[in-house]
């Protein structure tokens, strides 16, 4: 067990509210957490303040590489993506104009740090092409392949968002609420694929959800963050009986 | 003699049907422009004249959408980089040409001379852009078109303020070619047909590596931040940076299409640095669709010979930018993909009356997504 991930009394202030109150967490590589809370509990803004998108008020985040824990806090948010830290977004956010294949493909050119290369084509590199494939075997993405994605179905969006996030082939992967807006049937699918790369997959994922029927099913453990503070942490069983969660989730916790 | 032109005659007719019966091949198509654009440098000198300010123009708008519709980036100062190769170039041949030619000779001095100048303005952008671009691309949108604006207007006011002499003002500086000789030839380099083969290499030239540049990764990377540059930096990709970049190369080009279009006007004009000239290539885009390789190159085009033909009718030449209006407000009210857009929705829908269902929907025309 090695912590791949830990925050410090990670603080972020928007002006008087406090968003996310002194967390201090650590991320082993062999278990899944889920993050959850209510709406407004900060959960989202935690991401934020791990991918460099916002800087925290206070406090540190560090993150594994090679066996050694760098600290990431101040890093710009492509920084902490080339150290290994990669996210999905809740609401999707990927190159819609593009096709499937030329996504994965801009985040292997940013793996393989191709990105300043002006001379060769784009599509030439055989072994770039071939790590293409696998990815897009491993999220059954392959008959999409020359799909444009604007054409695409939400739920393959969603699978697309994965795709790219895993693309960069990251030692943590955030996902946020990767069942947002999805009918019964996409969830199902995208549940089954996150447990599946959870098997195939080296990277250690960390996700926020609402569906607790997901949360109860993939989770080693569970962080409940009420109010930018951590509510309760531990595995599944015994932070869902938790009292203060169930009244947190009721909305009728007492301060 | 005659058995002789009897042959070409059928050979030209035989190459007809064939073209008819088996359609146009790339390469026939390719054979056919080539030849037109040999065949044109001996029309009217009027028109040879046109043609090569459509294809500085063409260039000019082509580097101008590497940002724009590569990258997502509207700016709005773009002749700045445009004035500067002109005006670098021109002040070689003003003041470093007569030193050029005593020292070279003569007989190629001037072909010397305009080799530096060229070197000179593409130089003189290179310095101007890399700090105009690396506090540009800071910002985005509305504000991105706003700062280079203010970039190229005040390029504009520093150039007719003539500082130390060396922009003379609002008259802009003059631009005169030379004669070279050549293998006991005579050969005037401002000829129309010279300048027009010589711009014409160039501008193809430069059409091949623009090409080149946004079929390669680097140009890849562009299209997924024009996408969504969060996307893009979280995947690791640099996004200011690689604007930047971007910012850097799309001057470059417009520094050659200014040398050019020096040369081609004999002037070296501070409103090449105006608003206005940035609004061309900005209109021309819009016009051809941003969203095709091609699309600057069939805007430029409609916009030179719209405002030419504008032009025949001298009651309407005053008002010709009240025609662009118009067709700038029906291209993005019913156009959106511009002028190439609209071939290739004709050209599917001759496709399918004709029954040739296989091949439509096949090529997209270069089309940048």
């Amino acid at each position: 067990m090695t912590t791949v991930l830990k925050t410090k009394e990670l603080q972020k202030q928007f002006g008087s509210l406090t968003a996310v109150d002194r967390v201090s967490l650590e991320f082993d590589d062999d278990e899944i957490t889920s993050i959850i809370g209510p709406n407004g509990a900060g959960k989202t803004t935690f991401y934020n303040l791990l991918t460099g998108v916002l800087q925290p008020t206070d406090g540190k985040i560090w993150l594994q590489k090679n066996g050694d824990l760098k600290d990431i806090t101040t890093l710009e948010p492509h920084e902490v993506a080339q150290a290994g830290l990669s996210r999905s977004y809740q609401i999707t956010n990927i190159f819609e104009g593009l096709t499937v294949r030329e996504n994965v493909r801009v985040a292997r050119i940013s793996h393989d740090n191709s990105r300043m290369d002006f001379r060769s084509r784009a599509d030439s590199d055989d072994e770039m092409e071939r790590d293409i494939d696998d990815i897009l075997a491993l999220t059954n993405l392959e008959e999409m392949a020359e799909v444009p994605c604007d054409e695409l179905s939400h739920g393959e969006k969603r699978t697309v968002e994965i795709a790219l996030a895993l693309s960069i082939e990251p030692n943590v992967f955030l996902l946020d609420e990767p069942t947002a807006g999805m009918n019964p049937t996409e969830t199902t699918k995208i549940v089954s694929l996150i447990q599946q790369l959870n098997r195939d997959v080296d990277s250690t994922f960390v996700v926020t959800e609402h569906n607790m029927d997901f949360v109860t099913d993939i989770s080693d453990r569970i962080v409940v963050l009420a109010e930018g503070a951590v509510l309760a942490d531990g595995v599944p069983e015994k932070v869902l009986n938790d009292e203060r969660v169930t009244k947190a989730y009721l909305g009728s916790e007492s301060t | 003699m005659s058995s002789d032109t009897e042959g070409i005659s059928d050979r030209v007719t035989a190459f007809g049907y064939q073209a008819v019966s088996e359609g146009w091949t790339r390469q026939r198509v390719s054979i056919l422009v080539a030849l037109g654009l040999v065949l044109l440098a001996f029309g009217p000198s009027f028109q040879v004249y046109l043609f090569t300010e459509f294809l500085i123009i063409a260039l000019f708008a082509l580097a101008f959408n590497l940002l724009y519709g590569y990258t997502g980036l509207l700016s709005f100062g773009h002749g700045l980089f445009f004035a500067g190769g002109s005006y670098g170039f021109a002040i070689v041949l003003r003041d470093l040409g007569p030193v050029i030619t005593d020292t070279v000779g003569s007989a190629l001095g001037p072909l010397i001379t305009i080799g530096v100048g060229a070197i000179v303005g593409v130089a003189l952008v290179l310095v101007i852009a890399i700090p105009v671009g690396w506090l540009s691309v800071r910002l985005e949108e509305i504000y991105f078109a706003l700062i280079t604006l203010a970039f190229g207007m005040l390029g504009f006011s520093v150039i007719i303020q003539n500082p130390a002499g060396i922009t003379n003002g609002t008259d802009g500086i003059l631009v005169l070619l030379g004669t070279i000789e050549l293998a006991g030839m005579e050969i005037r380099l401002g000829d129309r047909q010279v300048y027009y083969f010589f711009t014409l290499a160039i501008v193809a030239t430069s059409t091949y590596a623009i090409w080149r540049i946004v079929t390669s990764p680097f140009g890849v990377v562009c299209k997924a931040i024009r996408e969504s540059p969060d996307r893009a930096k979280a995947l690791g990709i640099d996004v200011t940076h690689h604007r930047w970049m971007t910012f850097i190369i799309s001057a470059i080009f417009v520094a050659v299409a200014g040398v050019l279009m020096a040369g081609l006007a004999n002037v070296a004009s501070p409103y090449q640095s105006h608003w206005s000239t940035s609004a061309i290539p900005v209109v021309a885009t819009v016009i051809g669709g941003a969203t095709f390789f091609a699309g600057p190159i069939a805007g430029a085009f409609v916009y030179l010979y719209v405002r030419w033909g504008i032009s025949r009718f001298p009651a309407l030449e005053a008002h010709w930018e009240l025609f662009f209006g118009a067709l700038l407000i029906a291209v993005v009210l019913y156009f959106k993909a511009g002028a190439v857009g609209g071939i290739l929705v004709l050209r599917d829908r001759l496709r399918k009356t004709m029954g040739n269902k296989t091949e439509t929907d096949s090529e997209t025309g270069g089309e940048n997504r």
